[in-house]
């Protein structure tokens, strides 16, 4: 038993997990910091105060509000779990966006940017064409599709500047991110899709439920009770899973993991690394693009369209998302849930307790930076590991710290 | 008391898990004189070296200094005793001035302040004492590797080590450098400076050593009289079986064409002019064409011109009968053309994955390796277990190993089982046995000559003049992107060699086009 434990412990994969873990709990702990240094710098904020938020931290989700003697309830919450999933779609979406970039060796902070392309696209389709004259499911597809591609070409651009100019791809990113949202801002403003019916709506473009078109529910309403979950979260988890498949069992991902790891063995195998690298970041943008429809395709979100000045932080935190989930197609799907969980808490710490919503923000993002430390923790996890490994295999002809020494500076 | 030895390591003994890395291994370092350490990859000479510079804590022995016990913790300790080490992978700052480089870690500091004109002149003197010519104020980036490696060697003067260890020292420079290096360890011993010198080249060790500890698999074999010993005795006993120096080979039997090259020009990346101006040769079935010339003579870029990485800016390459002069990497490859680079990390293996997936790394698209885009995971595994079993690749854990994870040597017997197998006409060979012990080097060597038996055209580019005296069935010289002359290994010697090579020689224009 003990040794299947070792085992264990001894496969990277688990040591993976393991450091996401950790991080994880790191990052929960600081939360927890600040929360009390908040609570005891704030007269408003009494001792029970302190030891609610802190509850909330670890529990939030399993939160159902306070009672009448106003203490605080436990439970199954449907409605905060249904809302969970809902907002964990679109970072699933980002995150296997960063992923698949970053497994190709490239590091996609244009996600924001392919994110608002996508929305721009989404938005437009969905509106654009009268449920009247076309079937609104039709239209859903053509949006979803819209969106993916919109996201791949802006994509694209970056993966393009990066593999015939050799211009460094974050650079790249970064225009592009802002040159999407004054594009984005622009294409809303001089369109006819503002939300002019509800005069308390000013700035914000229609839920694309006014034109009927919605992401089916697909009984998940049933499941989660009065929440916003639809079925674009089992479509993000089928991509996920696809994407996993595209990058482990494919001929694609194997050229792509290859040019990512090392591109000149890639060119000397005669693989065309340029095309490889466009198509990386096109795949990446597509799936920040298709995570953006997924999100404002449900029929109760509203897109705020004057972004000129703003990047959406569902693209940024793909970054976190993906960075948790060492970039596994898989994990990503976990780490995503748990940041959208972050989410709720913060929802929860700012209507049941006295800390206002900049100070849960502020706790909230400790956490999430925190989290994505994991490649921290998993260097010192496996650090021991490695110095001890460098020459437990140093005698046999199959390892020698010399070797691992020109590998290592190779990394 | 003076003792006889400046450093002892007595018994000393260094386990890992599973494994024990050094194994009551005596070494002792005499005052004034050059010792080399020999040893193939993985014999344990790392581990040792490790263990004197306080990385490692050893389980059992000492550690004596003068004949008194040091203890040492950490490196720090071992700076204080006054050993100093040039490391294979040399340890400067590339933005940093090469005085600068010399002072990091020692500087002489007033109030706070560099003194950076006391340093200098402490510096001039050492460089003028051993002829040791740098240039101060060039950045290291800009400099030769060769003048890198003396910036190391001023480095561990500029702090008066007594104890001086060079790391493979002579495995990044050219001949004339490496007979520089030689003479200055040598003023060094007779300085009374100490010198243990890591190494498996035997030659280098018969030049230079007074007495020379051969390690093996963490035991030491012993230490021997440099006078006494030859180089067939030492290699016998570091492999610990009798090594073939000298390559078996019958005569050649060529036959047809296999690569016609015509007026090939590829352009350079560093200067205006051509790194290989118009050469033209050719190769034929069943025989070893050996590229020989310094360093940076275009043979790199002749290869790349070759092979599709760099594009030929002129000229003509027909490979069996085909035009592949403008053709892509993997058409060439296809056409019938195997590579071993000459960087095996850089072009020849995805350190990062596995050990099966860099078998395939050309061939993954075979109707036999996927299916419908989706790659067949069995008969990869199939396959490399195959050529795992064939080319003997000694790896932790078989097809899904990291190749980072393996040593030099079975890297390099991966891609050439890879590129072996693959069948092809010609095989081009760029320095296949760079960085080789000498068990790797002899099996390599015997490969290249089945092939030749077998039928196929191989041009092997070498640096190494025993190499291509021994391997070779006939020898092109390259001299700043020319072939200069083309020689016969049986009726030509190594100092004509030479002088073709340094291009104080070259035979005719007639000779050289064919």
């Amino acid at each position: 038993m003990k040794n299947t434990l070792l085992n264990l412990y001894e496969k990277d994969a688990t040591k993976k997990v393991l450091a996401s873990l950790i991080s994880i709990l790191i990052g929960l702990l600081v939360g927890v910091v600040v929360v009390v240094i908040v609570g005891l710098s704030k007269d408003t904020i009494t001792a029970a105060g302190i030891w609610d938020g802190v509850r909330l931290i670890f529990f939030g989700i399993l939160s159902k509000g306070r009672n009448a003697a106003g203490q605080l309830v436990w439970g199954y919450n449907a409605q905060s779990l249904g809302n969970m999933l809902f907002r964990a779609t679109p970072l699933i979406m980002t995150g296997l966006s960063v992923a698949v970039a970053y497994k190709t060796g490239l590091f996609n902070i244009g996600a924001p940017g392919q994110y608002l392309m996508g929305t721009l696209a989404s938005l437009m389709i969905a509106l654009g064409i009268p449920s009247t004259n076309v079937p609104a499911g039709l239209i859903w597809i053509l949006a979803f599709l819209g969106g993916c591609l919109a996201g791949a070409l802006w994509g694209a651009i970056p993966g393009m500047l990066k593999a015939f100019l050799n211009i460094n791809e974050v650079l790249a990113c970064i225009m592009t991110n802002w040159l999407a949202a004054n594009l984005v801002t622009w294409a809303f403003d001089v369109s006819n899709f503002k939300n002019v019916l509800e005069n308390t709506k000013a700035g914000y473009i229609y839920k694309t439920s006014y034109n009927g078109v919605a992401t089916p529910k697909l009984g998940l309403d049933k499941l989660f009770p009065n929440s916003q979950v639809n079925g674009g979260i089992l479509i993000a988890v089928l991509i996920a899973i696809a994407v996993y498949i595209l990058m482990t069992k494919t001929t694609m991902g194997y050229q792509l993991k290859a040019c990512g790891s090392n591109r000149h063995a890639a060119r000397y195998a005669g693989i065309n690394d340029k095309r490889n690298i466009v198509l990386s970041m096109a795949i990446a943008g597509c799936l920040a693009g298709g995570g953006a429809a997924l999100y404002w395709l449900s029929g109760n979100t509203e897109f705020y369209w004057s972004t000129y000045q703003s990047l959406p932080s569902i693209g940024f935190n793909g970054i976190p998302v993906a960075l948790l989930a060492v970039s596994n197609p898989i994990g990503v799907i976990f780490t995503a849930i748990f940041m959208a969980m972050l989410d709720i808490v913060g929802q929860q710490l700012t209507g049941l307790t006295a800390y206002n919503e900049y100070i849960t923000d502020v706790i909230i993002s400790v956490i999430v930076y925190l989290s994505a430390f994991s490649l921290v923790i998993r260097m010192l996890i496996t650090g021991k590991r490695r110095a001890g490994a460098s020459n437990a295999n140093a005698e046999p002809p199959r390892n020698d710290p010399k070797n691992t020494e020109e590998g290592g500076e190779q990394a | 008391m003076q003792s006889d030895y400046i450093i002892e390591m007595l018994n000393i003994r260094k386990e890992f898990p599973g494994i024990v890395a050094n194994d009551d291994i005596t070494l002792q370092l005499r005052r004034g004189e050059i010792h080399a350490l020999l040893g193939e990859n993985g014999a344990g000479k790392s581990t040792l070296m490790s263990v004197l510079f306080g990385l490692y804590q050893p389980e059992a022995g000492v550690i004596k200094k003068n004949g008194e016990v040091v203890q040492i913790h950490n490196p720090n300790d071992a700076t204080a005793l006054h050993i100093g080490m040039v490391h294979q992978h040399f340890k400067l700052v590339d933005v940093f001035s090469v005085l600068d480089n010399i002072i990091l870690g020692a500087e002489d500091t007033k109030m706070g302040f560099l003194q950076r004109k006391t340093a200098r002149e402490k510096v001039q003197t050492l460089s003028e004492k051993y002829k040791l010519a740098v240039d101060l104020d060039a950045k290291v980036e800009d400099i030769t590797v060769g003048m890198q490696q003396r910036v190391e060697i001023l480095k561990m003067l500029y702090r008066d080590n007594e104890i001086l260890i060079f790391d493979e020292p002579t495995a990044v420079l050219t001949p004339q450098e490496i007979d520089e290096l030689m003479e200055i360890m040598r003023s060094f011993a007779k300085e009374g400076k100490s010198i243990l010198f890591i190494t498996h080249k035997l030659n280098e060790i018969m030049a230079v050593a007074d007495r020379c500890t051969v390690l093996r698999k963490g035991k030491c074999i012993g230490t021997v009289n440099i006078k006494d010993t030859n180089q067939q005795e030492l290699s016998n006993m570091m492999v610990g079986r009798p090594v073939q120096l000298q390559v078996q080979k019958g005569p050649a039997h060529p036959g047809e064409v296999i690569l016609d090259v015509q007026d090939l020009t590829v352009p350079s990346k560093t200067s205006k002019k051509n790194a290989v101006n118009h050469v033209s040769f050719q190769i034929r079935a069943g025989e070893i064409v050996c590229i020989a010339g310094i360093d940076g003579n275009g043979q790199t870029e002749l290869v790349y011109g070759l092979t599709g990485l760099e594009k030929a800016s002129s000229g003509h390459i027909t490979l069996c009968g085909h035009d592949i002069s403008h053709s892509s990497v993997r058409k060439r490859s296809e056409a019938g053309m195997s590579h071993i680079p000459e960087d095996r990390h850089k072009h020849g293996l995805v350190l990062d994955d596995t050990l099966e997936n860099n078998l395939v790394l050309q061939s993954f698209e075979d109707p036999r390796f996927q299916h419908m885009g989706f790659i067949r995971r069995d008969a990869v595994r199939q396959y490399a277990e195959k050529i795992i079993d064939q080319y003997d690749v000694r790896s932790g854990q078989g097809p899904v190993t990291l190749t980072r994870s393996m040593s030099g040597g079975n890297q390099q017997k991966a891609i050439i089982g890879r590129e072996l197998d693959r069948e092809n006409p010609l095989l081009v060979a760029v320095q296949p046995t760079r960085g080789l012990d000498v068990g790797a080097i002899e099996y390599i060597h015997k490969q290249l000559v089945a092939q030749r038996d077998a039928g196929k055209a191989v041009l092997l580019v070498s640096l190494e003049l025993d190499e291509v005296m021994n391997v070779s069935d006939r020898i092109l010289v390259m001299y700043e992107g020319e072939i200069v002359g083309e020689l016969d290994p049986k009726t030509t010697t190594v100092q004509e060699l030479g002088l073709y090579m340094a291009g104080a020689k070259r035979s005719g224009k007639g000779e050289n086009r064919q």
